[in-house]
């Protein structure tokens, strides 16, 4: 019986009931989902690298390993697995805008791959085994030749295998490239003995045309430079090639290095799997998952248990006499309350629920093949984790709504059951210290009747402003991503870059061809190369800029004029020295340590760096090579080079960014929904409270003569103050949301908040919008108000 | 001069399948300056009746007039504007706003009313001067209900209609805003139709109208009414 009651209840009070499940299903619906994705990122993408061995370390040497290298290597204790590996980005032969990473282990236990189709792996194979994506995206199938071009050579194979790799499970060509674009760059393995046949052909190659030079015959020269070859030279050519050793170990790093300086006598340059851009990104993923499933979700639930507070207590209010008559009746205080708990159980339930699917297929838009990850990550197995602890918190949040309902009943329950039918009483208006201001008798009555309701109801007045402001932040969040994105691009592609193609040269080349280069592209250069700044890994930039093909930009995003006597540290950097303090780096597989004065601080777009000019690398004696020549030129205008290991199209560059922005679009639409069905239900479910409270004063000034539209005017007139003020409030607490937003999603790049005044504009527009619309959707129902029947109950 | 003319008025609830006449082929005509007095039990339909004249509710049948205006056929918002101008109320659960402090409640009038009366004066008149800036939850019922009567009064209306207007007061009290409802009523000129199921306070009116089942059962003129002094309960 008391549960058809509650059902007629819930009917009778279907505005309040269907707000709070939607509040409920939004919020547990956001926290299961942004939970879930983390929790799935880290489980699929950790079976991945599990499945393809991913390597914990990857050291790293200009001068190649030896096998001699890598037996001292493996001979450390902890050690469990390691090899020479090789990945090097090569162009497509026929097609200068595709690339791919060539990758090559000698042993088939460290940085492998799954095998989607074809043949398995074989290490003395002659075959490529290509990404499946690229292959998908470019019409590739099994069988099908491909020639590469390397250092000059060609690397000619069928593709034997279609394959996915953990080693790019983030298919990146370089640091510059933000989303993968499996269009234009992909991976292949190729066996270690196809190496050797490639290296071998370039050698005897390399002997023949000596030889020929000599004024040997072509004939003799190419049978004389076979005979020439020898194993040794083969093996020393393979030593320079392979300048990586990728290795499976539980070690830590600190101790690593110290092992490895005492085997092998050299500094290398290790890089754990944590600052390895695949394994990095996506346990950044993963913690960018937690930061949004720990504030959004919050908000969104704080909002429904406050909008639950205060409704229940209204409600209970306004059963008060019920409660008096079933008490009267004789139903102990224990079923009464056992009877009202049961309302915000039934919330709770039905809430979490349907919260539990929506939070599945939020989950599933972000961790899915076709979702918005789907770009992102390439991996086979896609499916959906939840975090333990979601399942009390869920559990939790349904016995708070049904305590908030207990609460608000009990407080009604004090007394004897006379008390109890005793309708609601207010609390005695008193006069605030602004009311007793001399002004304040002059506002018209309007202003006066309103603000004296807001005092009133001081909880109801503060979950609207809750709603409010929470509606503007996620606007405010949203669109200013949007914008903060569409300027970081526009920064990348007009205030910093200013050529046409970027030309990546190869590792150790020789400083005069490489200059002899820069003469004929007419470019500009720069050098990166890994250095330790207090124990942590930064890059050194050195920079030849003097032509203007790239900038280096100041936290204002103003060009700067690099002066000689110092450098310049990236902002998040920017905590090591103070401009005019000194730093000290050492490069990495050297001894050396360098002392520099900090002359200023400038915005990197990607890397952590330290940033100088060369002819201050001149001065200190930094040693460097050339990493990249910044031309005017197009791609297809650089002739091929043994020294150029790939050459990027800026558009290229920048339309590879294209996919990072509809992610961004699909999260902008998404917090733009929410925002709008938060101000709705937040705004229209206390709206209806308010008026279902004012309906008696209302009746009243319907008696007395005034107009519905008047009465109406008096009511919206509430919202737009309460808009107001939320704006007022929300507008910089959506600025700090989305600092914090920048930071935590986006803290690899140095990104300055640029909000257009569209953003601004929509934002408020939208918000009054959704309150008028609101505020105009409750005054309605005054039209229809009974004046009879409200003025028959007394107060 | 008739101020209220009603001919043929019906008002007919329907709830489902029943049908319930709160108002029954009524004819009635109410001269203006007089104090009339309403009487019957509960459910007898007088204040229907007082709903209709007050323009609460409308007739399902007949008409009203009242000044000459037929007011059974307004829209809303002409309903509203009758309202503003031509009656004031005065229920026996006050009504007033309890957000706004005594003297605000008064001055709301202004807001609608074109001719309306000084607040201050009217407070005066009730004897509140003294209480103005208080809420009315800071007042007791009677001075609660003198506040209702200086709001009805202050949009200087044609048509004073009381429902109960006594009905949650205590006799003693109850004779105070008596005097002060005919004393302010009489001294600007109005008519005064009071509701009650109160015998006694029948005695101080010119005109008796008993109703019962929804029909007027008699309409008695009283040549010499009690004072309100001699008024108790």
């Amino acid at each position: 019986m008391l549960f058809r009651k509650m059902l007629r209840t819930a009917w009778n009070y279907k505005a309040q009931f269907i707000s709070m499940i939607v509040m409920m299903t939004l919020g547990i619906g956001v926290f299961l989902g942004f939970n879930m994705e983390w929790k799935t990122i880290e489980y699929d993408t950790s079976r991945f690298f599990d499945d393809t061995n991913y390597a914990d370390y990857r050291l790293y040497s200009e001068t190649g390993f030896t096998k001699d290298d890598l037996e001292k290597i493996l001979s450390i204790n902890g050690v469990d697995a390691a090899t020479r590996y090789l990945s090097v980005n090569l162009e497509i032969k026929g097609d200068s805008k595709k690339a791919l990473a060539l990758d090559v282990s000698e042993n088939y236990t460290v940085s492998t791959f799954t095998l989607m189709s074809g043949a398995e792996y074989d290490e003395k194979g002659d075959g490529i085994w290509l990404s499946d994506k690229f292959a998908g995206l470019n019409g590739i199938a099994l069988g099908d030749g491909l020639t590469l071009e390397f250092q000059g050579m060609e690397i000619k194979g069928e593709v034997a295998g279609l394959i996915k790799a953990g080693e790019h499970m983030i298919c990146l060509a370089d640091s510059n490239q933000v989303m993968p674009d499996f269009n234009t760059f992909g991976y292949a393995y190729i066996s270690p003995a196809k190496l050797n046949a490639v290296l071998r052909e370039k050698l005897i190659n390399g002997i023949a045309d000596e030889m020929r030079e000599a004024g040997i015959p072509d004939e003799a020269a190419a049978r004389q430079a076979e005979e020439a070859l020898t194993d040794e030279m083969l093996e020393q050519a393979a030593d320079k090639v392979f300048s990586q050793v990728n290795l499976r170990s539980g070690m830590e790093k600190a101790e690593l290095e110290k092992a490895v300086k005492e085997k092998t006598g050299k500094t290398l340059m290790i890089v754990s799997k944590d600052d390895h851009v695949v394994y990095k990104e996506a346990m950044g993923e993963a913690k960018e998952g937690k930061a949004m499933g720990s504030i959004l979700p919050v908000l969104f639930l704080a909002i429904a248990v406050l909008t639950m507070v205060t409704t229940m207590h209204r409600i209970a209010t306004k059963e008060k006499t019920q409660i008096g008559v079933l008490k009267a009746l004789g139903f102990k205080d224990g079923t009464i309350l056992r009877h009202y708990s049961l309302y915000g159980l039934f919330i709770g339930a039905v809430g979490a629920a349907l919260g539990s699917v929506l939070g599945y297929f939020v989950c599933k838009a972000v961790m899915s093949e076709n979702g918005m990850m789907g770009t992102y990550f390439d991996m086979p197995d896609w499916t959906a984790d939840t975090p333990a602890f979601c399942y009390p918190v869920i559990a939790g949040t349904v016995l708070l709504l049904a305590l908030i309902s207990f609460l608000s009943v009990r407080a009604q329950l004090k007394g004897t059951a006379a008390d109890a039918l005793r309708p609601y009483t207010p609390k005695k208006m008193k006069r605030s210290i602004f009311e007793k201001l001399r002004f304040f008798d002059k506002l018209n009555f309007a202003t006066k009747w309103n603000f004296r309701d807001l005092m009133r109801h001081k909880s109801r007045f503060t979950m609207t402003l809750v709603g409010i402001v929470g509606c503007l932040i996620l606007l405010v969040g949203g669109l200013g991503m949007r914008d903060t994105m569409a300027g970081f691009l526009d920064l990348l592609d007009n205030g910093v870059s200013h050529y046409a193609t970027k030309v990546n040269i190869v590792e150790n080349t020789d400083l005069e061809k490489a200059s002899k280069l820069i003469a004929d592209l007419d470019g500009d250069w720069e050098s990166y190369s890994g250095v330790s700044l207090d124990g942590e890994t930064a890059t050194l930039d050195i920079v030849h800029n003097d032509k203007g093909r790239f900038s280096v930009i100041d936290k204002n995003n103003k060009n700067i004029d690099l002066r000689d006597d110092g450098v310049y540290l990236c902002l998040r950097l920017a905590d090591k020295a103070k401009i005019g303090e000194y730093i000290e780096f050492s490069p990495y597989g050297g001894e050396e340590t360098y002392r520099v004065k900090v002359v200023g601080y400038n915005r990197s777009i990607m890397t952590e760096s330290i940033t100088m000019t060369d002819t201050l690398a001149d001065e200190l004696g930094v040693g460097y090579g050339v990493s990249a020549i910044y031309t005017e030129k197009l791609s297809n205008e650089i002739p091929s080079s043994d020294i150029i290991s790939g050459k990027q199209d800026k558009r290229q560059l920048m339309d590879s960014f294209s996919s990072f922005v509809q992610i961004m679009d699909g999260m902008v639409f998404i917090l733009v929904i929410a925002a709008v069905i938060l101000g709705i239900v937040v705004l229209y479910n206390l709206g209806v409270m308010s008026y279902v409270e004012r309906s008696k004063e209302l009746a009243t000034l319907k008696v007395l003569g005034f107009k519905s539209r008047k009465i109406g005017r008096l009511l919206i007139s509430q919202n737009i103050w309460l808009t107001v003020i939320g704006v007022v409030v929300g507008l910089p607490a959506g600025l700090g949301t989305l600092q914090w937003m920048i930071s935590a999603l986006a803290s690899e790049y140095e990104m300055k908040l640029m909000l257009g005044p569209l953003t601004y504009t929509v934002s408020i527009l939208l918000t009054f919008g959704v309150s008028l619309i609101v505020g105009w959707m409750v005054a309605r129902k005054n039209k229809k108000i009974d004046m009879v029947e409200a003025l028959k109950t007394s107060e | 001069m008739a101020i209220v003319e009603m001919k043929n008025v019906s008002r007919v609830y329907v709830t489902g399948d029943h049908e319930q006449r709160a108002l029954d082929n009524v004819d009635l005509s109410i001269e203006k300056g007089k104090l009339v007095v309403v009487l019957g039990p509960s459910g007898a339909g007088k204040s229907t009746l007082l709903n209709i004249l007050g323009g609460l509710d409308s007739p399902t049948d007949g008409t009203v007039k009242v000044d000459g205006y037929d007011i059974s056929k307004l829209s809303n918002d002409e309903l509203a504007e009758y309202r503003a101008e031509k009656v004031g109320f005065v229920f026996q659960s006050y009504n007033l706003i309890p957000t706004l402090t005594v003297f605000e409640n008064v001055s709301l009038v202004k807001e609608i009313s074109k001719k309306a009366l000084d607040p201050v004066e009217m407070l005066d008149r009730v004897g509140l001067a003294d209480h103005m800036k208080k809420f009315p939850s800071g007042l007791s019922g009677g001075e609660q209900q003198r506040v209702s009567i200086a709001r009805a009064l202050a949009k200087n209306p044609d048509i004073l209609l009381c429902d109960e207007p006594t009905g949650a007061l205590d006799s003693e009290t109850g004779v105070v805003v008596l005097k002060v409802l005919l004393n302010m009523a009489r001294s600007y000129g109005k008519t005064i139709i009071i509701v009650t199921h109160n015998q006694n306070i029948a005695k101080i009116a010119d005109v008796v109208i008993r109703v019962k089942n929804g029909r007027i059962r008699s309409c008695e003129t009283q040549d010499a009414p009690a004072a309100v002094e001699e008024v108790e309960w």
